[in-house]
């Protein structure tokens, strides 16, 4: 499910953690308040304090030793203001169990944009490299595998259960900081409910908040009940937005990653792309030709390039799904529990048909919606293990615009952040597929006097529209000696002359070291097992 | 939401909205026979009006200032210090006497507001204050303030730029001293004049107590907001309503037909509709190269005899009148010519997101719990200082594109600024900040056409369409109608719109 109406943040679990001894230069603080951290591991920024050991230590579960394996990567996350560059470090810690058929279970977030995986395990001193095997981003999971032929021998699977009761006690096992070894801890049940899901932050599944303490490190660690597996440590809040709030991947997310992925394929979640508003007032209601029974939601709009174009409409009532009624707040019954209607369309698959009962223009229609992922939310999400496309032309630096990007530059520029914003809700992807933003200029004599075209949004070239980075490349390649490239608004043309910057691009490249002027590969939809840890 | 008040302006530091009528200070004044300073304190309660509620006027406030007396009974003060007034008040420096006054002009933009007190004898015995045109960089000026007891407090500072920058109203730039002051805080230190050999050169804008930087309205900016006061019906500062950007960048210059490499000129971006360059046949791509017979350069400065070189808009703000006729020589495709642009000022109702309204109450329609406003920059500086970050980014999208997306400028932006939770507007409590496109199936460019639609329900619904989610909202326009005065009494609104 995609962020509808409003966008509400919420917090993730996992920590990066970087290695103490490594100088990796820190991050700057993008993210907003009140957003969850991803929880892999981080140095502890003060001195820890004592706590008094416990008269019980709680005993861990046994077959959880035997399952629970250390997770250290190393990845080279992308520099989007040095596109052509390898990326920056990092190292991060999280943890990994071992499921059926010799799969090592984590979050997407602890090995996205690994370049070399190890893996520990209790009691042996080896560290054993691991590749990826299937990631999923838009749900935080991933699954690793090692290749050591005696890794599994002693290692226990551990089985999944089902979604815990309110107020049943859980325990969490992973490495968080405070030390090297195992550690749980233990809560309960709070609530039951649909997240933001961090990693990704443009997705929205179930989740489930349990007051056991998680932090940085306890990512990828299971969460157990009764010795099954009942969730994945994910994300939580930092302690200055709120305290002892953590959430974990409830089983029904983690069963649907594996039945995608078990066609050697993950093809990601699909979506119904309509935005919708709830139908609770009487005055509306009976405008719409609806009973007085609390049932329907009213679609707002339909994104045109998602699989409910030309079969829903803004104004229709959505009355049943799948044949389970929705009720006016937006809830259906599923197997006795009340969840958001959409929870029906997140447990299907790419190409799966989703039936819906419909109110049009107060008469009942039945419509069939062949499900598949729009494409415009993920620019609006952050991508893994894809190299970032750009363009380097004369020292001007054109990016299409996505959250990555939007994040290096922290622009506060009001038209990018518009094309932002409502890049998928005022369809603005249907007139510009990529947002090109004159991102940033290399200084050199030729473009000494550009400055003040920085932050641009490209209209044109020459006279022709621009719609894609491709279609920049080409422009560009195809010109003639003069170059007049037009920005959205009222700004002054922006003209090159072609003969200048062929003689300086050398120099530029040189100068900047600059390894390759533009990238226009598309980005992969998501790493399958053929690609393991490379792009 | 966060909702700030709207009395902090950036810089102004030395604001002081103490209590009226304040102690002074207890030692005596051992000056009974001082000079009689050009000097009066200026005493003023107001209100803001509240866009949140836009019913009602927020809390009182008082603020403390001085105010430079000048011929024929005048007091000049900024506009800052009398917006939103409910009552100003003179008090002689020397003696405490008190008179209440009336504002006679006030120029937001401009940030200058005359003052004239009721009893005419009150200013007897004041030698007003002749107003110095000639500052220029290296000059030394004074600020004057009062000490409790009513004496001199004089702080002299060097004139370290003459240029043009945004004033507190940000509509244009005018001419700007900086002055580099060790200014000290006393109580009434708003609106400090600034003095050159006993003669009026400038009134304090705005003060930072770090950097010690003081930005004064200049005296040619006062003197002609003075002479524009003397004329039956106050004009305002013109403009000609064109942007433009500088020409250092060769390929552009090529590119407007322009060979000379050390030739001047702007090129125009644009030009907006009904405004004077636009009534002129300026057109963009045009290289605007003399203004008033004054050659532009390629950053578009002139060389002023006094200042030497200063953005040539100054050539309109500070030398033009609305109705003077300004030539303007532009190359368009290497073509000289010339352009008679006819000064006006720009009106704030020729806006669709006016930047500015004050002492006016703003516009608003209640409808069954939903109020109805029109998009302004007031509305969104309620946000605070940070208003531009801080609130919705839509409208902020809206405000600061308005020339762009709106071209005709012949309309407004009706927002549904919030809902008040009321039995008609169950499930629609937490919608706000949504543009409204139509009301009854009829197209919405003003609170005007909102009330005139609202009177024509269909089939008994009153159906309000937007641009955003949820595109669309019903209501029971007989409830509606019946539920109105309880709507009233519960939320305390004196009257459910107002529209004049």
């Amino acid at each position: 499910m995609k962020r509808l109406l409003v966008f509400t943040y919420a917090t993730l679990l996992l920590g990066p953690v970087l290695d103490a001894q490594q100088s990796t230069p820190a991050r700057p603080p993008m993210e907003p308040q009140g957003r969850p951290d991803p929880w892999r591991s981080s140095p502890p920024a003060q001195e820890a304090i004592p706590i008094p050991v416990p008269m019980a230590p709680p005993k861990p579960n046994g077959p959880v030793q035997k399952s629970l394996v250390r997770v250290t990567a190393t990845s080279l996350d992308p520099d989007y203001k040095a596109p052509w560059n390898a990326g920056t470090l990092e190292r991060g810690v999280g943890a990994g169990f071992v499921i059926s058929g010799n799969r090592i279970m984590t979050n997407a977030h602890v090995v996205a944009n690994s370049r070399y995986l190890t893996v520990e395990r209790d009691g042996d001193p080896n560290k054993y490299p691991a590749k990826v095997q299937f990631i999923a981003n838009d749900c935080d999971l991933a699954l690793i595998t090692v290749s050591a032929p005696d890794f599994f021998k002693n290692m226990l699977s551990l089985q999944l259960g089902g979604i815990p009761a309110l107020e049943s006690t859980v325990s969490a096992y992973g490495y968080p900081i405070g030390g090297e070894r195992m550690s749980v801890t233990t809560g309960i049940v709070s609530r039951v409910d649909f997240q933001l899901y961090t990693h990704s932050s443009v997705d929205q599944h179930l989740a489930i908040q349990i007051s056991a303490q998680i932090n940085p490190g306890n990512s990828g660690g299971p969460v157990m009940q009764d010795g099954k597996v009942v969730g994945v440590a994910f994300q939580g809040y930092s302690g200055d937005v709120a305290q002892g709030v953590a959430y974990m991947i409830p089983t029904p997310v983690i069963k649907r990653f594996l039945q995608d992925i078990s066609n050697g394929h993950y093809d990601e979640y699909p979506d119904l792309a309509i935005t919708y508003a709830k139908l609770q007032n009487p005055a509306q209601r009976r405008f719409l030709g609806l009973k007085d029974d609390d049932r329907g939601v009213l679609v707002s709009s339909v994104v045109a390039a998602g699989p409910s174009d030309g079969i829903l409409y803004p104004g229709d009532v959505l009355l049943a799904i799948d044949g389970h009624p929705i009720a006016s707040d937006a809830n259906v019954e599923l197997e006795g529990e009340r969840a958001q209607f959409e929870e029906v369309v997140e447990r299907k698959f790419k190409g799966d048909s989703v039936k819906m009962d419909v109110l049009r223009n107060k008469r009942p229609v039945t419509v069939e919606i062949k499900l598949y992922k729009p494409w415009p939310y993920s620019v609006q999400g952050h991508s893994y293990d894809v190299r970032p496309r750009y363009v380097l032309y004369g020292g001007l630096l054109f990016q299409p615009l996505n959250l990555d990007m939007l994040e290096a530059y922290r622009t506060a520029d009001l038209r990018v952040r518009h094309f932002f914003e409502y890049f998928v809700l005022d369809q603005l992807y249907l007139q510009h597929p990529d947002v090109i933003v004159l991102a940033n200029i290399l200084p050199d004599p030729i473009n000494t006097y550009l400055a003040p075209y920085r932050g641009g949004i490209v209209d044109e070239v020459n006279g022709k529209k621009i719609r894609t980075l491709d279609e920049l490349a080409n422009a560009l390649t195809e010109s003639p000696e003069q170059l007049i490239i037009r920005m959205i608004g009222d700004g002054p043309p922006l003209v090159l002359n072609r003969s200048q910057i062929e003689a300086a691009r050398e120099r530029i490249k040189t100068r900047y070291n600059v390894l390759k002027e533009q990238n226009l590969e598309e980005q992969p939809a998501s790493k399958g097992p053929e690609q393991g840890n490379k792009i | 939401m966060t909702r700030h008040s709207l009395i902090a302006f950036g810089l102004i530091l030395f604001t002081v909205s103490g209590a009226l009528g304040k102690k002074e200070s207890a030692v005596p004044s051992a000056l009974n026979k001082q000079k009689q300073l050009a000097l009066v304190r200026v005493n003023v309660t107001g209100q803001s009006y509240d866009y949140f509620r836009p019913w009602q006027k927020k809390a009182p406030f008082s603020k403390r200032a001085l105010g430079a007396v000048l011929s024929k009974g005048r007091v000049l003060v900024t506009a800052d210090l009398v917006t939103n007034q409910n009552y100003v008040e003179l008090e002689r420096a020397e003696s405490g006497e008190k008179t209440a006054a009336t504002v006679e002009v006030i120029d937001y933009e401009a940030n200058l507001a005359l003052l004239q007190p009721v009893e005419k004898s009150f200013l007897d015995g004041i030698t007003p204050l002749e107003i110095a045109l000639d500052t220029v960089v290296g000059d030394r000026l004074a600020a004057w303030q009062l000490e409790p007891t009513g004496a001199l407090l004089a702080t002299e500072g060097l004139v370290t730029t003459v240029q043009m920058m945004p004033y507190p109203i940000d509509v244009g730039e005018f001419l700007t001293y900086r002055i580099s002051i060790p200014m000290q805080y006393r109580e009434n230190s708003y609106t400090v004049p600034l003095v050159k050999k006993n003669k009026l050169a400038g009134l304090l804008l705005r003060y930072d107590s770090r950097s010690q930087l003081l930005d004064a309205i200049p005296a040619p900016v006062i003197t002609h907001f003075l002479k524009d006061a003397e004329s039956q019906n106050y004009r305002g500062f013109p403009s000609a309503g064109f942007s433009f950007f500088p020409t250092r960048d060769p390929a552009l210059r090529e590119f407007a037909g322009e060979k000379g490499k050390n030739a001047g000129g702007v090129y125009v971006t644009n030009v907006e509709p009904g405004t004077p360059a636009m009534k002129a046949g300026l057109q963009v791509g045009d290289m605007v190269t003399e203004v008033a017979n004054n050659e532009i350069d390629q950053n578009g400065n002139y060389v002023d005899p006094l200042y030497g070189k200063i953005e040539f808009t100054n050539l309109l703000s500070a030398h033009g009148y609305a109705g003077d006729v300004v030539p303007f020589r532009v190359e368009r495709n290497g073509k000289p010519m010339q352009l008679n642009v006819t000064l006006e000022h720009r009106d704030t109702k020729d806006y669709v997101s006016p930047p500015y309204n004050l002492d006016q109450p703003p516009r608003y329609y209640v409808l069954g719990g939903l109020i109805f406003q029109e998009l302004s920059r007031q509305y969104l500086k309620e946000w605070g200082p940070n208003w531009q970050r801080e609130a919705p980014q839509r409208l902020v999208y809206l405000d600061h594109f308005q020339s762009e997306l709106f071209p005709d400028r012949n309309r407004r932006v009706v927002i549904l600024s919030q809902v008040l939770p009321a039995n008609s507007t169950i499930g629609y409590d937490e919608l706000a900040y949504l543009t409204v496109t139509k009301v009854n199936g009829k197209e919405i460019k003003s609170l005007d056409d909102l009330a005139e639609a609202v009177k024509h329900p269909i089939e008994g619904f009153i159906k309000v369409e937007t641009e955003e989610d949820p595109k669309q909202i019903e209501l029971d326009a007989a409830q509606v109608a019946a539920e109105a005065q309880d709507l009233q009494d519960n939320y305390g609104i004196s009257a459910l719109h107002r529209l004049n």
